[in-house]
């Protein structure tokens, strides 16, 4: 893994010192061990701060629409900043999705894709050091960069062969049951908002849960709120979700958050074959349709 | 609860009126332009405020007024309603449908089965607001 | 004067050529000898081949002519008489009573409700009764109920009158006669229409005796949800539903006993698609369609008959009905036929359909008569294939199945293209503004809202159910409410004087009206609004008729109780009500042609002789197109001297402007403003509405040895060595053989070219006029000699032209041997192999799409289909238009189609432009979407969603931009923002939520 970090030292010195790109954005050593945090490199000398290592768990696409967007001090024209980010091959995804939205343009940024061995979860940091590779990786059907501007060689883990076992579990469960389980979950929310915060996808600038005029729900800890705030924003990820498992790492109540994003990103691939963050070119799939879209959920009047 | 769009459903609805098809009065309308403009939050949102089902109608595919409308909403209402009883939600308190202009028996029957559904279901108080 | 026009026959095509005249700023006539509009469409159940509900497409279009400020209904009316010339044409109406005073009906069905004699229901083709007064269907404009003297007890007997005295708003009037009226108009469009076959003259088929054989437009009432059955499917003898029908094609057409030598043009499609709905409607039904030849010429047809074998059981089998019994005991019916080999079969059947074709009516022949205009053999009003819409009187135009059986795209077409013509005739006369005045409207701002609501009693519609004085009490106690009150009729015109002397007195600026369906009255008490100085969006409607007193009369306290949550409902949501205004657009009067072949040309002489300017583009050196390559019509007129005329009229128009070797870089822009920028000639031009004409071709072949053989050639050849060629040459040859079906119904092109047929014949016919003694074999797989064109069909075989079908599995096969070509074919019918040594094979090599249109829809953001044409905005109702507006097509970029099509199409194309072009300005929707920038992250997630291409992401600021002139207030965007950035007025998520609430 060192050998991949040195390799990703000298590329971005390069990227910088040629002047391809102003930004450096990538993981460099947070104040306790195994941990990282967003190391943002203007200089070719700032890229030796860069680490890669098996705790860059965070997805740096959560700063990009920031990023891209005019500062408002600046008046007329403005030009967007040439970007370099250090991804895993989720954090691409995440980018080609926020491209995909126009969120910035891909020519502006430069992916560098990073060989995977799968994040460490903190939570289980103590465990040896097969076990503690994060749910989500273990689940990761595609850890191998894909479409990277530039390619960082190295290994990544095997692609897992199923990825949707929890959900398929769960779907086996009466509804009485799931509804306990979910509502467990979901009573631990503090609504801190920190899986918005965490999330790449979640850039708007004023979320549903916290306008007025229509108020779509109180402000306090009341569990209806509660969940109407989940199930609003698990149901925007749809079709845009690439797990990444930002919003669970930065749950501090420990919600089981991916056990039902999951199942939107199922449905989305079983439904309308789509996969997010994959393909430039064609669009997110509650952005179109097709017209012999599955018609299995509408209830006919003679039906029982 | 029933949202129905105004040029296929809603008519549905005034059809079976002008044919006196008789059904049950739990049902509550609400008028759109196109089942395309239902928010898949309106739902949760209904649910919370205390409504026991809530039914969905456009036109059918093909036949929407906005062209195009009902066939970008029937995406978004495949997660939703999978979505909801994947969580718990109760199957039946959350349907979709279509109805033409000239499906007023169609309308009637799916008021009928709808609130058979419900009835069956008892009041809804997963999502519900309970007042404090 | 100012520009008047009237049209004959309300009918679909009637209809759409009143609403076209009417939008071009022409006062406009619709006569319609029937009591409501709507001709044969509205009992149609579904539309081929897209399956839509006709009447759900239908009834807006019947709404918007029945409130459309420039039409005037003249139901129960036909003409006797006109004289003169245009553009002053005087014409005389009979108006047969109605028994009802129409300016006093509120058509409240109390006096349907009530009358005691029953009779068989004629919309439902006497399958279900009805009443001796009646609304003639619910969707009927007008609205009204009409008297049928022939049954009223009252006009039989003089007794009964239970009508006149049940109806509240005295509106019976047995009094009325007929009156004739005199009325000046400057052109005059025929369109009456057709009949149907009467079944009975073909008595072997046993219609009128078995109970279980029935007409195909009953079958269609028998599958419609709104007909006898409420679209449950069974048989007349038992009610039992059938397993297993027969559909019987031609009854009445392509059959000379009966003097109907045409074919009907729709039957074929019309069979497979009750076939297709019978299956969806009876699982596991088998259907069987007899037919002579599928004629599935049109677009997405052939796939839609696929379908129907495919997945929906239909077999189609090529025989004909030798005799029909029916079973004494069962009714079932043992059918006896008689296959294409020649063999006999009988089986068993539960019932019969017979596909009744469509001919000329004696009423419209009449109507032909009076208004002095010519009729072709069959009685249809004859026309010239090089003018489809003219009749032989000047000023006067013809649309739809009168000059013609045609399908209802066609006839929409033909009668935008009329209206085209008929409004150029009047060109010179003056534009009437049709605008209502109205007073100022108040401002509202800063004032608070008072709410007035009234509910309506409508007669004992609602009053016998729900306990209308109850709810008025409730509603005087909701919040903001200052006025309550109950009215008898809530749209009666006293009503409105009601309404507006209550705003005013208590100075109310929001109002709840509890009556009836927004759907047809919500414009009325909007204009109520509007005389009062009040924005007519300050306004909501609480249906508590159709959607409460009638659905639930057995239980009035509820009904009561649902009344009174849907006058809250309403309430809350007015109160949340905001002034809205129909943003309007300026239109540049300039047009824009793309493509400079007949359609082309046609287009922008249309648009030209209405006075605008027009830019037509041709990418080649010469205009022309693919005409230069035909050289007669099918009834023999030589289309060289069209041509010319043609291109002459378009060089010399002092409004056209053609630009040869045009080289298009981009079109920018939208409805009314467009602009394209042109590399060759390196010009812009600034337009307001395009029409694409760019034409398609001729499929080059790849098989049968063409373009390895020189005896090897396509039907354009044959056609220009029987124009130009050595004819004493051509006149030796002994055989001659074509193929059909070359680059059409293949895996690659699945599709019919549909003037394929018609070519080979036509070529058939002259290479046997000039050598009788040449024999001629078309090798085909159907002959679609659809419509009129049948009659060629029957002349090429009198002439001994000699058709040889075959099955799509065993093509023919051609070989060069020897010195000479080999054909072998397996004739389908004969059931024999059959090796012809022709001299020259002719292939009539379909028409493709052309490979522009790519680049075309990409610059216009329009549709193609999977084949490479423009997909028209709906394919029975606009086949000109697309969703986005001020974008026609017509021609080749459409669709295969003949001449005289093509010109009817290019005329429809010109009038649908002139729509646009004719305003001063063009008014959007009130209710329409609106961005909150602040919230807006311009993801374009509302920009794909947007079916009318109405929303654009401005990519500097990033946020989304609604052109609101566009916007036609669907919503799909405003459902789909995560951001709730982007609302839809009227219909605000606040508006929506806080109605959930009060619910």
């Amino acid at each position: 893994m060192r050998d991949v970090q040195d390799k990703l030292r000298a590329t971005a010195k390069d990227l910088l010192a040629s002047g391809k790109v102003e930004l450096v954005l990538g993981f460099e050593p947070a104040s306790l061990p195994m941990r990282t945090r967003a190391c943002f490199a203007r200089t070719a000398d700032a890229a030796e701060r860069l680490v890669w290592n098996e705790f860059c768990s965070q997805n740096l696409a959560a700063y990009l629409p920031r990023l891209f967007e005019k500062p408002a001090h600046i008046r007329g024209d403005w030009t967007p900043p040439k970007v370099a980010v250090v991804t895993k091959n989720c954090d691409a995804r995440s980018i080609i999705g926020l491209v995909k939205e126009h969120q910035l343009a891909r020519e502006n940024v430069v992916i560098i894709g990073m060989p995977c061995q799968g994040m460490v979860d903190p939570e289980k940091a103590a465990a040896t050091v097969d076990e503690r590779i994060a749910q989500a990786c273990l689940e990761c059907v595609s850890p191998s960069p894909i479409g990277a501007d530039i390619l960082i060689e190295g290994q990544s883990r095997p692609a897992a062969a199923d990825r949707f076992q929890r959900v398929k579990d769960f779907e086996a469960l009466t509804p009485a049951q799931r509804w306990d389980a979910f509502v467990k979950e979901i009573s631990k929310c503090t609504r801190c908002y920190a899986c918005r915060q965490a999330c790449p996808n979640c850039y708007c600038k004023s979320c549903f849960i916290e306008q007025s005029k229509p108020s779509w729900a109180g402000a306090g800890d009341d569990l209806a709120d509660l969940l109407l705030f989940h199930i609003g924003r698990m149901f925007h990820q749809a079709g845009r979700c690439v797990e990444c498992d930002a919003c669970v790492r930065a749950c501090p109540m420990g919600i089981d958050l991916r056990l039902f994003t999951q199942k939107l990103v199922k449905d989305v691939e079983e439904l309308f074959g789509y996969v997010p963050g994959v393909s430039l070119d064609d669009l997110p799939p509650l952005c179109t349709f097709q017209s012999d879209d599955s018609e299995c959920f509408v209830t006919g009047p003679g039906e029982e | 609860m029933a949202f129905l769009c105004n040029w296929c459903s809603y008519a549905g609805a005034d059809l079976a009126g002008v044919s006196r098809l008789q059904y049950p009065t739990h049902v509550r309308v609400i008028r759109v332009p196109c089942s395309g403009r239902v928010n898949p939050l309106y739902i949760v949102k209904a649910l919370q405020l205390g409504v026991d089902g809530v039914l969905v109608s456009g036109c059918h595919p093909g036949d929407c007024h906005y062209i195009s409308g009902n066939l970008v909403a029937r995406r978004k209402f495949a997660l939703l309603k999978s979505f909801l009883e994947y969580v718990g939600i109760e199957p039946g308190r959350v349907q979709f449908s279509w109805v033409s202009a000239s499906e007023g028996n169609r309308f009637a029957d799916l008021i009928q089965k709808v609130s058979d559904d419900i009835r069956k279901l008892g009041p809804a108080r997963q999502l519900k607001k309970e007042a404090r | 004067m100012h520009k008047k026009a009237m049209v004959v026959g309300a009918g679909v095509a009637g209809i759409q050529a009143a609403l076209d005249l009417a939008e071009m700023g022409v006062e406009t006539y619709l006569v319609e000898a029937g009591p409501a509009i709507g001709g044969r469409m509205a009992q149609l159940d579904k539309t081929f081949p897209t399956n839509d509900c006709a009447m759900c497409i239908l009834s807006p279009k019947l709404v918007e002519a029945g409130s459309h400020p420039g039409i005037h209904i003249l139901s129960l009316s036909e003409v006797l008489s006109v004289q003169g010339a245009p553009p002053r044409l005087h014409v005389t109406i009979l108006k047969r009573p109605r028994y009802v005073d129409e300016s006093k009906c509120t058509g409240c069905g109390l006096c349907m409700a009530k009358c005691p004699t029953k009779v068989s229901d004629p919309y439902n083709k006497g399958l279900s009764t009805t009443k001796a007064i009646r609304i003639p269907f619910p969707q009927a404009v007008p609205a009204l109920p009409v008297m049928d003297a022939k049954s009223c007890l009252f006009h039989l007997k003089g007794k009964c009158g239970v009508c006149k005295r049940v109806c509240p708003a005295g509106a019976i009037d047995f009094g009325q006669k007929e009156e004739t009226i005199e009325l000046e108009v400057g052109s005059l469009i025929l369109a009456c229409g057709t009949k149907e076959f009467d079944a009975r003259l073909k008595g072997e088929y046993g219609y009128g005796i078995f109970p279980n054989v029935i007409t195909s437009i009953e079958f269609e009432r028998i599958l419609s949800a709104s007909g006898p059955t409420g679209g449950h499917v069974q048989r007349p003898s038992d009610q039992a539903v059938p397993k297993k029908i027969a559909i019987l094609q031609c009854v009445g057409s392509r059959d000379a006993s009966v003097g109907n030598e045409h074919c009907s043009a729709v039957c074929c499609m019309q069979a497979s698609k009750d076939a297709i709905i019978a299956s969806e409607h009876v699982p596991g039904l088998q259907s069987t369609i007899f037919y002579m030849d599928v004629r599935a010429y049109g677009k997405g047809f052939d796939r839609f008959v696929d379908r129907a074998q495919q997945q929906h059981g239909a077999r189609f089998l090529c025989g004909r009905i030798a005799s029909v019994e029916s079973d004494p005991r069962t009714n079932d019916l043992k059918i006896q036929y008689i296959a294409q080999d020649g063999s006999v079969h009988s089986e068993m059947f539960d019932m019969l359909v017979l596909s009744v074709g469509l001919q000329s009516s004696e009423s419209a022949r009449e109507t032909a008569r009076r208004v002095g205009v010519k009729l072709d053999a069959s009685g249809f009003i004859a026309i010239e294939a090089t003018a489809p819409v003219d009749t032989s009187r000047a000023g006067v135009f013809v649309c739809g199945s009168v000059s013609g059986p045609k399908d209802i795209p066609e006839s929409v077409m033909e009668a935008s293209g009329a209206a085209s013509a008929a409004a150029a005739v009047i060109g010179e006369c003056e534009v009437r503004e049709m605008h209502v005045e109205y007073p100022k409207e108040k401002d509202l701002r800063g004032e608070s809202p008072r709410i007035g609501v009234f509910v309506c009693r409508c007669g004992i519609n609602i009053a016998s159910t729900v306990d209308v004085s109850g709810v008025v009490e409730y509603a005087a106690t909701l919040p903001r409410v200052r006025h309550a009150q109950e009215m008898l009729f809530a749209c009666a015109q006293d009503s409105q004087k009601t309404i507006r002397a209550a705003m005013e007195k208590h100075n109310l600026n929001r109002v709840v009206v509890a009556a009836c369906t927004p759907r047809t009255h919500e414009p009325l008490f909007q204009k109520t609004l509007q005389k009062a100085g009040i924005n007519p969006y300050m306004f909501e409607f609480a249906n508590i008729r159709e959607h409460c007193a009638w659905v639930h009369q057995q239980e009035p306290a509820k009904a009561t109780q649902k009344a009174k949550d849907l006058v809250r409902g309403a309430v809350t949501k007015v109160l949340l009500a905001e002034p809205l205004y129909k943003k309007s657009l300026g239109v540049n009067k300039n047009a824009l042609v793309i493509g400079g072949g007949l359609a082309g040309m046609t287009a922008a002489l249309d648009l030209a002789n209405q006075g605008f300017q027009t830019y037509l583009l041709e990418k080649t050196g010469q205009l022309g197109g693919n005409l230069r390559h035909v050289q007669t019509t099918l009834d023999g007129h030589e289309t060289a001297g069209k041509l010319a005329e043609l291109v002459e009229k378009v060089n010399g128009h002092p409004k056209i402007t053609v630009c040869l070797q045009a080289k298009i870089r981009d079109i920018a822009g939208y409805v009314g403003n467009f602009k394209t920028t042109l590399d060759e000639p390196a010009m812009e031009i600034e337009h307001g509405v395009v029409v694409i004409a760019a034409g398609g071709s001729e499929y080059e072949p790849t098989e049968y040895l063409f373009g390895q053989d020189d005896r090897v050639v396509t039907q354009r050849h044959l056609e220009e060595l029987l124009h130009a060629g050595d004819k004493v040459a051509l006149a030796k040859l002994r055989t001659v053989a074509m193929i059909q079906c070359v680059g059409s119904r293949d895996e690659k092109h699945n599709y019919c070219s549909r003037v394929c047929c018609t070519t080979a014949i036509k070529n058939a016919i002259r290479l046997k006029e000039l050598s009788p003694r040449t024999n001629v074999y078309v090798l085909y797989r159907d002959i679609r000699t659809y419509g009129l064109k049948e009659r060629y069909y029957r002349r090429a075989r009198e002439k001994g032209v000699f058709f040889v079908r075959f099955d799509p599995d065993t093509k023919p096969a051609v070989q060069s041997e020897g010195d000479g070509l080999t054909v072998r074919v397996h004739d389908a019918i004969l059931g024999a192999t059959l090796e012809l040594r022709p001299d020259l094979l002719v292939l009539s090599a379909g028409i493709v799409s052309n490979p522009d249109n790519k680049t075309l829809s990409q610059f216009l953001k329009v549709p193609l289909e999977a084949d490479g044409f423009f997909l028209e905005a709906h394919v029975k109702l606009r086949p000109v238009d697309f969703a986005t507006d001020g974008v026609f097509v017509c021609g080749l970029s459409h669709y295969p189609k003949d001449i005289s099509e093509t010109i009817a199409q290019a005329r429809a194309a010109a009038g649908r432009a002139a729509t646009v072009l004719t305003k001063s300005s063009l008014e959007g929707e009130g209710k329409v979407a609106c961005i909150r920038d602040g919230r807006c992250s311009g993801c374009g997630a509302c920009v794909s969603v947007c079916a009318y291409r109405a929303i654009e992401l401005d990519p500097k600021l990033r946020v989304a931009v609604v052109n609101e002139a566009l916007c036609k207030g669907c919503g799909a965007c405003a459902a789909t923002c995560r951001a709730c950035a982007i609302d839809l007025g009227g219909f605000r998520n606040e508006q929506m939520l806080s109605a959930l609430g009060a619910l």
